[in-house]
């Protein structure tokens, strides 16, 4: 129990910090609410320097993956923090600043702000050290709530309250789906327990093929859960969501629901194995092999409908929170083929073979890329009348910006060509890796479709890269936002993009470390397989041995 | 011929039997609700009026518009009502299996530090509501 504790740790922490955010943030004198932000930020960097040093869990389904989930949480979760300021009670607290009003806290937002963002990294944190379905579901739910409520009190326009409203309705269906999908899954199987799941379903399949109850479940939990990463039968409240909340909340929405979607996808899938034969639902004899086939067929076609529909449509776009929101998709759609190859049986393979590695190491890439994106567009801004500020979302609003923002222009450039993909910046390594895992499991036409899908993304890519730095301005400068820390947010994220180009090794640290995150340990069908025989044999009236 | 159906029959039925307490809970829960609207009719004084034939007897009218504001502090209150209800629900059976734990137990500590922390994640949660001023009534 008390090692239980010790996994926990970093999960503790940071609810200790919400409770304390949540306390500071209501307080009546100025200097100490501000200290919620900072306090968040202290309370992240504690968990993830405890995340490290998490040992193993060898009762989880994925038992390597918590230090690097739970650290990578932490660590694109302070870029968040930086980027969160001054999103929520701005002209409120301009005005009390100004001694138009006295402090009430029933009108500010700060505290639950920054409170709900620690309660979904926490689940997040949570989804990564899931041991049992429930357990998953209560993760899965704790990441998503305060979500909707982010993205509704970010900004006080009629749009935020829209996307919140949207984002809920769609989100509860969803959550209604995978439950239901895990109802089955426990009936199909007898356990809530993922690795109890895992070898009861290696049992089913090794005599004779998997419970009817339990394939439904795992396909219903897969549909289910895609609505947190936002794939294509689930996709849809994505560009409205984006849109009506704040850029900071945005960028958290891209990465937080669908980094815990992918690690959940992950733990059912690794529940059934990728050691079936091709082509039926039955154990391969070698051992080696790819997803059940109802499961392999469910997956690449939204692998292909997410990667497709998410492109084409983000070619459409004049909003560029519009955009990344179906590059978002996009990019789901690329991890799920890496995802679908799944990890290599072989030891010592290394990361180039492991899809798993490659969508926890993709992941964070897209991570961090996004948040330069969306920092730009939290940065510029046209100023309103009543102190709140409208933020400049039209491509057109790009135009020439190297020239007249220097700094925001180049951080949208570099983060446009990693989120590309360009060869020396830190996009390509993760895609590279999406590529060589699914071509190491032979999903080569799956591959062909991400390769023409790149292609199709480097024409709204470009967009992104030629506007600000080839056209010339139009007007003035555009105003630039208050909040420091946004701008230093975005600039550290260009800064992460362009490590990949120096050899530093911390790139090469963070590819081991998601390669070992990825292994898992597969069925022991040989042992399975045995006792049945074993069952079988006692059966059987003993053979007479003839001499 | 006969022989497997006098078997069968004369093994208790397990399956039957464990549902049993299921049985008793549905013909309490019908006999309950039978019971009152029967008791009701043979025993309550039947008055009429034009506020005993209201929907509700002593709540609000039901007569008038729909669109009627209510006090946002009511939600309020109920809502720090829930955070005590839900601490009752998980301290019980808490407090219940706590006693039976042996002492020499080395998870003892843990287990009285788990119920502690959730006490502490209330007293916030009350915090909270206070700074928040859900118990300004002006």
């Amino acid at each position: 129990m008390s090692s239980l504790l010790v996994l926990l740790a970093p999960e503790i922490v940071l609810f200790i910090t919400t409770c304390i955010v949540m306390i500071v943030g209501l307080w009546p004198k100025l200097e100490v609410r501000s200290l919620a932000m900072p306090i968040a930020g202290m309370g992240l960097l504690i968990a993830g320097v405890l995340a490290i040093n998490t040992p193993a869990n060898p009762e989880s389904i994925l038992p390597n993956i918590i230090p690097y989930a739970k650290a990578m949480t932490a660590g694109v979760g302070l870029l968040l923090v930086l980027l969160l300021a001054g999103t929520v009670d701005r002209s409120y607290e301009a005005a009390v600043e100004r001694g138009e009003l006295r402090f009430n806290p029933i009108h500010t937002n700060r505290a639950e702000f920054f409170a709900f963002f620690l309660f979904s990294l926490t689940g997040l944190m949570l989804c990564a050290s899931a041991t049992d379905l429930i357990w998953l579901f209560l993760a899965l739910e704790l990441v998503s709530l305060p979500t909707y409520v982010m993205a509704t009190i970010s900004t006080r326009k009629l749009r935020s309250q829209e996307a919140g409203v949207k984002y809920f309705f769609l989100g509860a269906l969803g959550a209604a789906i995978f439950l239901y999908g895990f109802a089955l899954l426990y009936g199909g199987t007898g356990t809530t327990n993922l690795i109890g799941i895992r070898d009861a379903l290696a049992e089913q399949a090794a005599s004779g093929g998997i419970n009817p109850i339990a394939m439904a479940g795992i396909i219903l939990s897969l549909i289910g859960i895609s609505f947190k990463i936002a794939a294509v039968p689930m996709h849809f409240y994505t560009a409205d969501v984006y849109q009506g909340a704040a850029a900071p909340v945005s960028a958290m929405l891209a990465f937080v629901p669908k980094t815990a979607g992918f690690i959940a996808m992950m733990g059912i899938l690794a529940a059934v194995g990728w050691q079936y034969a091709p082509g039926g639902e039955t154990l391969a004899a070698d051992g080696v092999g790819t997803l059940p086939r109802s499961i392999y067929v469910t997956l690449a076609a939204i692998a292909v409908l997410t990667m497709t529909v998410g492109n084409v449509l983000a070619l459409l776009q004049r909003s560029i929170k519009r955009l990344l929101a179906y590059s978002s998709i996009a990019h789901t759609g690329y991890m799920l083929v890496a995802l679908i190859a799944g990890p290599s049986i072989a030891a010592e393979a290394g990361i180039t073979s492991n899809g798993l590695g490659a969508v926890l190491f993709y992941l964070l890439v897209y991570g961090v890329t996004n948040i330069g994106t969306f920092a730009v567009v939290a940065c510029l801004e046209r100023p309103q009348p009543d102190g709140e500020a409208d933020e400049l979302d039209d491509l057109e609003d790009l135009r020439g910006l190297c020239r007249t923002r220097p700094v925001l222009g180049w951080v949208m450039v570099i983060c446009a060509l990693g989120l590309l993909g360009l060869p020396p910046l830190l996009g390509f390594w993760a895609k590279f890796l999406l590529f060589t895992s699914a071509i190491s499991a032979g999903e080569i036409a799956l591959v062909v479709i991400l390769g023409l899908n790149s292609a199709i993304a480097a024409f709204y890519y470009l967009k992104l890269v030629t506007l600000p730095l080839l056209e010339e301005p139009e007007g003035d400068a555009p105003a630039t936002t208050p909040f420091a820390s946004r701008t230093f947010a975005g600039v550290l994220s260009a800064a992460l993009v362009l490590l990949a180009i120096i050899p530093t090794g911390i790139v090469d640290a963070a590819m081991e470390a998601a390669d070992r995150a990825g292994t898992i340990v597969p069925a022991n069908i040989e042992a399975i397989e045995r006792s049945i025989t074993a069952e079988a044999l006692r059966d059987e009236p003993t053979p007479i041995i003839d001499r | 011929m006969l022989h497997p159906l006098t078997t069968l029959a004369s093994q208790p039925n397990v399956a039957l039997d464990q549902y049993l307490p299921l049985a008793v809970i549905i013909v309490g829960a019908v006999g309950f609700a039978v019971a009152n609207i029967v008791l009701t009719k043979i025993i309550g004084p039947s008055r009429r009026g034009a506020n005993k034939g209201m929907s509700y007897e002593s709540g609000m009218n039901p007569v008038g518009t729909a669109r009627k504001r209510f006090n946002v502090r009511f939600y309020l209150i109920a809502m720090v009502f829930l955070v005590f209800d839900v601490e009752i629900i998980f301290l019980y059976p808490w407090a219940t299996t706590f006693p039976n734990l042996d002492p020499a137990n080395p998870d003892a500590g843990i287990w009285l530090f788990r119920i502690f922390f959730f006490l502490f994640t209330t007293i916030v949660a009350y915090v909270y509501g206070f700074r928040k001023g859900v118990f300004n009534f002006d």
